[in-house]
This record gives C-alpha cells, structure tokens and sequence, in this order.
C-alpha cells in the first residue's frame, strides 16, 4: 500500500479553516474532511509519485489520471483529488486552463472554471462507469470556489449537487455559511440557510448558530445575537465553551465588561468548564473596560484551574494598565511574565511602546523601539502613531523621520499610511507651537519635568515669532 | 485625542489620499531634481528624504537640522538650512491645490 498522496493530505488540513485571529479563537468546524473517513482499499495502481499533485505541471497529473481511470474501478476519490489539484491556489488567479477533453466529462464539475459557471456538465460519469459526485467533491470544489470569492457560484454549486446527488456535509455548509456572513447582508444569510433547511433538510447545528453569532457580534449587533441565542435553545442546542466565548467576545468587543462576566457565570451555573480562550477574553473584557483589578484576580484563578496565563493574557492585562496609564505596572508584569517563561510577542510590545509614550516615559519607549527593531517587528498603527508624535513633541523628529522609514521598510504600514501620520503629526506640532495659548492648558496635565521642557521650548518659540 | 480623529480621517478620504498619491505635472525645478516629469507628493518626498539620507545632509549636531546642497536648495525655497519638521510643508508648496 503506498502512502497517501499529498494531494489528500492538504485536502484535510485545508488553510481556509484556520482562522487568523489567535486572540479569540472562534471554534471552526474541525477540519474533519471526508477524506479522514475510513475508507475502501485503494487500488494499488493508484499510487502516484506524491510530488505529482503539488506540481504546477497539472498536464501531467492529467495523462496520468486518464491512464489510471483507463483501468481502474470507480473510486471516487479519484476525480476528487484532480478536482482538488485544480483548485489548489494558482487556479484561483482565473488563469486559463484548457484541458483537452477527453478527462473532463469525467469530472464532474466544470472546475476548469469557464466563466460564467454553467451547469455542472451532466453526470455521463455514470454511463462511463465514473463515480458519481459526493460529499467530498461538493466540499473541495465548494471550498476553492470560497476562496476565489466566487461565492454565488459556491451557492448555485451546492445546490444543484445537493438535489443531484447527496447532501452536502455539515463542515461544507458551515464554510460557506461563514464566507457568505463576511460579504452578504445577514438577511441573504438566512435566507440561503432557510432554503437549504426546506430544500435538502440541511440542519443549521450548532457551529453554524457559532458562526452567525460571532458575525452579529462582530457587527456590534448584540440584539440580535441574544434572539439567536434564544432561537438555539428553542431548536434544543446546548451553547457549549465556544459559542460563550463568542458571546462573551461581542461584550468584550463593546467595553461592557459587565455583561461579559455575567456570561461567565451564566456559563459557570450551566456547568460548562471555561477554557484558556474563555479566561483570555473575559481578561480582555475587564481590561478594556478598566476594571483592571478584577482582570489580574482572574488570572489567580485561571491558574487554580490549570490554565496558564499565555502572552495574549498578559498583553491584554497590560493594555488595561496602560489605558489606565499605568504604564509602569505593566512594565512590571512584563517582567513577572518572562519570569514564568512567557515570552512577549509583538503585540506585547506594540502595547507597550503604546503605553509608555501615552505615560511620556520616551526613554522606555525607545528602548523597546530597539526590541521590536532588533526583533524585525512590526509597529501597528496606534503605536506608531503615539511614537511618532511623542517623538516629535520632544522635538526628536529626525528619530521620527528614522521610525517612519522602519515602519515602511518593515511593511508594518503602507506608506500613505505612515506618511500621512508623520505629516500631521508635524503640521499638530507647528500649530501647537503657533499657539501658544493652547499650549498652557496640555502643559497643565503633562508630569514632571516633560512640562517644563515645553513649556521653555514654547516661550522661546514665542519670542522668536515675536521678534520676526 | 484630535489626533486620532486626523489619523483616520486622511486614509479613509479619498479626495487627501488622491491629493498624495496622484501623479502631478511637475514644475521644472522640482522636474530637475527627481529626473521625473510626474511625481506624487508622496513620491516627491521619499525621494528628497532619501536625497537627504545618501547624501547625508543632515547636520551632525543636530540631525534635525539638514544642510540644504546647492541642488536640495533649488527647490526648498533657497534656504540654506531647513528643519526636517517643516519638510513635508515645504515640499507641499510644489503641489498646489487645484483650482476648481
């Protein structure tokens, strides 16, 4: 028996699911493809020299496809994972891929993509002895029509299997269920979910509420994600850790902390175990809403449960302390932090270069502009913006001028970006220095010798303009 | 605070964001000095910055300060020394405003 190919290999951990962000995890449906089911022998024939897939020379894996089918049964994994070659990334810039007929009735989709997407070129695969379509092949092409953005043809595509052939799995409807939510009105939303429920009695479960939940959450629309919230109980789900945390997530997102830890209880009281995901964003929650204290009790009780504090626990701690402008309690847990062992991320210093320009601690700043230098980091916007204008406001600007070319040379900014900032922030300083009024009352709040520093900077600019 | 207002407000306009990145009809000094008859704003001042840089320009006492050469004082107003504050100012005086 060959090994497997690693065309079906990538088929199972297919990229698209991940999701980016690492700070919430919103629970995907765990990428259980078909392909990790039991399945039939395989032909011996049908072991391909594994580079061949992941060749861009698709003719290739084509002639031997059709050597293959020539003599082998009907497996249908077998058009699935030329389907899925197909797929793979290059295809999805629509360059044109003529392929000679003979293969392709065999597929049974139009994969080679001609524009308008017809109708899936119909099943003569079964007076060929070919497989019919299944549930994998739905998936595959589903999935590349999902990320070439060709989202109406995904739809028309899982139809028209679905009435054709067989259901399509829950992992597929959840994935377009999730990409339609990113580009469609929610009500376009509900609407295909209804149609696929009175259709092909494809069940909305309980990843797919997840999914519609985080999407109203992210849209700030808190009232409906509670009507959904309701509409799963009435359907008889249970919300399990994940979907909590996504609730939790749409508070958070809001700084209503408050609702955030009545979730928590709420998930407390129906005995579902909070995990690591959980504590971070309640952490997130309190700290964002500045109840910083309560924030960093939780994290005592997070470790009594055995989860450790991880660095985007600690780095939303500290974004708490520096909103509070607390800048030096976090420079402190920084250094419990690596005392544990955890390391900072980039994110951790963004926050602090952040923090200690907003707390006018420039020395410190600069130097974990060094770290994050020497570290070949990237500034985010907020950090880059406050750097640059505490730099300028303490007449450094040729250091701002040196930040600005990091930033782009880095490509943590587009250059419209960075220079956009750099230029305003040195049109603020020379109006602020032209009035010198408006200075007095900044100069009221600023502490300790930062104050006077500019306050002396300023009269000699007004006698000069006197003068002149 | 009113920063963060200007901060957002510039990438999100259209019309600021066009007035930095669009190509402008150079006047001939500006033309000189590029080797460009077209240039964006933005364009215009990477190249002086970098100008500044590969020549090292700025002064050694206080890196704030660039000492113009005779070519960088062609179309910085003439100025013999010029703050690095008001250089995206100046440079902005080559790309006037278009009247309606």
């Amino acid at each position: 028996m060959g090994k497997i190919p690693p065309s079906f290999r990538s088929a199972i951990g297919n990229p698209n699911l991940r999701n980016p962000s690492s700070l919430f995890r919103l629970e995907t449906p765990s990428p259980s493809k078909p392909s990790k089911k039991p399945r039939p022998q395989k032909p011996p024939k049908q072991a391909p020299p594994p580079p061949l897939f992941k060749s861009p020379n698709l003719e290739d894996a084509k002639s031997l496809f059709d050597s293959i089918a020539a003599a082998t049964s009907s497996d249908p994994r077998l058009p699935n994972s030329l389907l899925h070659s197909y797929a793979a990334p290059p295809l999805l810039l629509p360059r044109p891929l003529h392929l000679p007929h003979p293969p392709l009735p065999l597929l049974p989709l139009p994969l080679p993509l001609p524009l308008p997407l017809p109708h899936p070129p119909n099943p003569k695969p079964h007076a060929l002895r070919r497989p019919p379509p299944d549930a994998a092949t739905a998936d595959i092409a589903v999935r590349a029509l999902c990320s070439a953005s060709r989202l109406d043809h995904a739809v028309e595509l899982l139809q028209e299997l679905a009435s054709k052939h067989c259901p399509p799995d829950t992992y597929t409807f959840n994935h377009l269920v999730k990409h339609l939510c990113k580009s469609r009105s929610l009500s376009s939303v509900y609407a295909f979910i209804d149609e696929m429920r009175d259709k092909f009695a494809v069940k909305p479960d309980l990843v797919t509420y997840t999914i519609l939940i985080d999407n109203v959450c992210n849209s700030k629309n808190l009232r409906e994600a509670t009507r959904l919230v309701s509409v799963l109980h009435r359907e008889g789900f249970k919300p399990d850790c994940f979907l909590y945390n996504t609730i939790m997530k749409g508070y958070c997102a809001l700084s209503r902390g408050g609702e955030a830890v009545e979730v928590y209880n709420k998930m407390k009281e129906e005995g579902v175990e909070p995990d690591l995901v959980t504590y971070n964003t309640l952490i997130f929650g309190l700290s964002k809403s500045g109840r910083v204290a309560e924030a960093r009790k939780l994290l005592r009780v997070m470790a009594e449960k055995g989860y450790f504090p991880d660095e985007v626990t600690y780095t939303s701690l500290m974004n708490g302390m520096c909103r509070k402008g607390d800048a030096l309690a976090a420079l402190a847990l920084l250094g419990e932090m690596e005392a544990k062992g955890c390391r900072p991320n980039e994110c951790t210093y963004n926050t602090l270069l952040h923090g200690l320009c907003k707390a006018r601690l420039l020395e410190k700043a600069m130097e974990f502009y060094g770290v994050i230098r020497e570290g070949g980091m990237m500034l985010d916007m907020a950090s880059y913006a406050t750097f640059v204008r505490a730099l300028c406001r303490d007449g450094r600007v040729a250091e701002a001028y040196e930040v600005f070319d990091y930033a782009v040379d880095s490509k943590s900014l587009t250059d419209v970006a960075a220079y956009s900032t750099l230029e305003s922030t040195l049109k603020w300083l020379r109006k602020a220095k032209e009035q010198g009024l408006a200075l007095s009352t900044q100069i009221a709040d600023l502490p300790q010798e930062h104050g006077v520093c500019f306050l002396l900077s300023a009269i000699k600019d007004v006698k000069v303009s006197c003068k002149a | 605070m009113l920063h963060q207002h200007m901060k957002k407000a510039i990438t999100d306009n259209p019309k600021k964001l066009a007035n930095l990145i669009d190509l402008v009809n150079l006047p001939s000094t500006v033309r000189e000095f590029v080797g460009q008859s077209q240039i964006s704003r933005l364009g215009c001042f990477k190249c002086v910055w970098s100008y500044i840089k590969t020549n090292n320009l700025q002064d050694s006492n206080n890196k704030n300060l660039v000492n113009c050469d005779e070519k960088l004082k062609s179309i910085m107003l003439g100025k013999p020394q010029i703050d690095l504050a008001e250089l995206p100012a100046l440079i902005k005086m080559h790309f006037p405003k278009e009247p309606k």
